[in-house]
């Protein structure tokens, strides 16, 4: 077990920010941690980076209590905790060269290599403060992986980025992973993005976990799906099912239904539609982790 | 320790990148020479009401005002003034890292807060035994190139004359003791800087203390004398003490170590607050 918190838990005033959280992130797994703005995410990343002090609960690092193994734990962790701040008014080696010390010396080879891999090489000289955003953030990924981490943690890594930031950064976790072998703690609330590049997951809304396990099993195990049916007639398609009792939820949009309903109904649907003079082109499956994760946070806000 | 000492360096290196962090030197550097031509070319003028406020027991030819005199009065700049030097860098040191959110990156690295507090501690000192020393050596040393060395004649309870290689030397000793009163200083801007995460406010807190210390300890009223001792700024004037004939050595160990337990007192409420604070910026 690379990660692994027992009843994790922060209160800030008369608010408790993260509740009795218990995660297990094994070797070699991209672990998404999602959850809305304001769940608890980065209160639980800073927690384990001991930025913050847990109210109660413990967590340990590869079998290790953090307690026992204090900052030694660090050695074999990298961190990119919200947006990277670096010293702005030094360069970008200068940058990473503190930091490699810090972290039991670093040499130059490694500080270009890394640079190299987030794409940072020909820029290695120039002060941070003329990096753009996307820069930096590509940057914080290179200090985070600087020292050969074991273990990375992501908090947000494309907050601000262009959706050609959010791929590149994508990709580079995807190949962090699966190149360098690394395990991934990836915090976001972009859902397709934690789609896209993780094995795990874990959600949690109001501090308190929702689920966890494997995104595929996890998806395959719910108990709805969302089908999207293109039909001639969405408007009449949608007055058609509106009342029928196997549909949970109907979204309409310009060709087509998205029907929320458990999938052995959607036979039965189909042929309703049918039946009712509706010509259907097209039956598409459209489950995706958005729609599971808003009935998991939807259902834990009670709505 | 090792990594104290390294954290230190790295320290140094991000105190000495920043351009504030010259702003103190780049002063000392135009203002000590612009002070010292001008007496060159106009006179220094204090020597003769000094002399005047002996009457007619005392006959001297020449002039008595040289480099080292200069530098002696100088020293004044050490109560107030250039406390701002030290403010500015000691103030920044630990809110900086705050309001820039460095912080995280520190903190996520294999070293401890008592590590990361003491080396920015270490880091503080050897920057105000720099600038210190800075100051000193441009004073006497640009002082002696333009206006000219000589014997020291410092007028403390009437006047004590002191060779050019003595003064020397009790210019060394006054700016190393100089250098360990702007420590507190220091310590205390220090301190509020762990507080907060915002510069300006160590700088504001610390000259609020300074000021409002030095009032308590000039007004002549002597129901403050109850309150004296606990003010860091009753002993900031050893730094005169070593142009004192004998030497008080026993005063001055005194008050350095009185000093002393103030910077370790700013330095432990320092640490301790930042061995729980919760970042989360």
């Amino acid at each position: 077990m690379i990660l692994k918190t027992v009843n994790l838990s922060k209160r800030f005033g008369h608010r408790w920010a993260v509740a009795d959280l218990n995660l297990e992130v094994e070797s070699g797994q991209i672990f998404g941690f999602l959850g809305p703005n304001g769940a608890g995410k980065s209160t639980t990343i800073r927690m384990l980076l001991g930025l913050i002090r847990p109210t109660r609960g413990t967590y340990e690092f590869f079998g290790q209590p953090a307690h026992q193994s204090g900052v030694d734990a660090y050695r074999k962790i990298g961190a990119l905790v919200e947006k990277p701040d670096f010293y702005l008014y030094l360069s970008a080696r200068r940058n990473l060269q503190m930091l490699g010390e810090l972290s039991g010396g670093v040499n130059h080879q490694r500080i270009n290599e890394v640079l190299e891999i987030v794409n940072l090489r020909d820029r290695i000289d120039d002060k941070v403060r003329n990096y753009s955003h996307g820069m930096r953030q590509r940057l914080g990924i290179a200090q985070a992986i600087l020292h050969d981490p074991e273990l990375i943690i992501l908090d947000e890594p494309t907050t601000g980025l262009d959706p050609m930031g959010i791929k590149e950064i994508r990709e580079l976790i995807a190949s962090l992973a699966n190149d360098f072998s690394k395990t991934i703690f990836l915090s976001s609330h972009l859902l397709h993005e934690v789609e896209q590049v993780c094995s795990h997951m874990a959600i949690i809304d109001n501090g308190q976990l929702v689920v966890q396990g494997a995104v595929h099993d996890l998806l395959r195990t719910t108990d709805f799906f969302v089908t999207e049916i293109v039909v001639d007639d969405p408007v009449k398609a949608r007055a058609v099912l509106t009342d029928d009792s196997r549909v949970r939820d109907i979204t309409l949009t310009d060709n087509s239904l998205k029907v929320h309903a458990a999938t052995e109904s959607r036979p039965g649907i189909i042929e309703s539609l049918v039946e009712n003079g509706l010509k259907i082109s097209a039956v598409i499956p459209r489950t995706s982790l958005e729609d599971y994760y808003l009935s998991l946070v939807q259902h834990s806000d009670g709505h | 320790m090792g990594l104290i000492l390294k954290a230190t360096r790295l320290e140094l290196i991000k105190i000495f990148s920043r351009w504030r962090t010259y702003i103190g030197f780049a002063t000392i550097m135009v203002l000590v020479p612009v002070i010292m031509g001008l007496v060159r070319k106009y006179g220094f003028g204090i020597e003769h009401e000094a002399i005047r406020s002996l009457g007619n027991t005392f006959q001297y030819v020449g002039s008595l005002a040289n480099g080292l005199l200069i530098s002696y009065y100088l020293m004044n700049v050490l109560w107030v003034h250039f406390p701002f030097f030290i403010v500015l860098v000691a103030g920044d040191i630990m809110a900086g890292e705050g309001a820039a959110g460095t912080y995280r990156l520190w903190l996520t690295r294999p070293i401890g807060r008592l590590q990361v507090v003491s080396s920015k501690f270490l880091a503080t000192f050897i920057y105000t035994l720099i600038i210190v020393l800075f100051l000193g050596i441009c004073c006497v040393g640009l002082g002696m190139l333009i206006v000219g060395g000589g014997d020291l004649f410092v007028f403390d309870k009437g006047i004590l004359i002191l060779s050019q290689g003595d003064a020397l030397q009790r210019f060394l000793l006054a700016y190393l003791i100089a250098a360990w009163v702007q420590m507190t200083v220091a310590a205390l801007a220090f301190m509020f800087s762990a507080w907060t995460s915002n510069a300006v406010g160590p700088i504001i807190g610390t000259y609020a203390v300074i000021a409002v210390s030095l009032i308590l300890v000039m007004i002549d009223i002597s129901a403050l004398d109850k309150i004296r001792p606990y003010l860091f700024v009753s002993y900031f004037d050893v730094f005169f003490m070593p142009f004192s004939d004998p030497i008080p050595w026993g005063d001055i160990g005194a008050n350095l170590f009185k000093l002393t337990i103030f910077i370790a007192v700013f330095f432990g409420i320092s640490a301790a607050s930042f061995l729980r604070k919760d970042i989360c910026s």
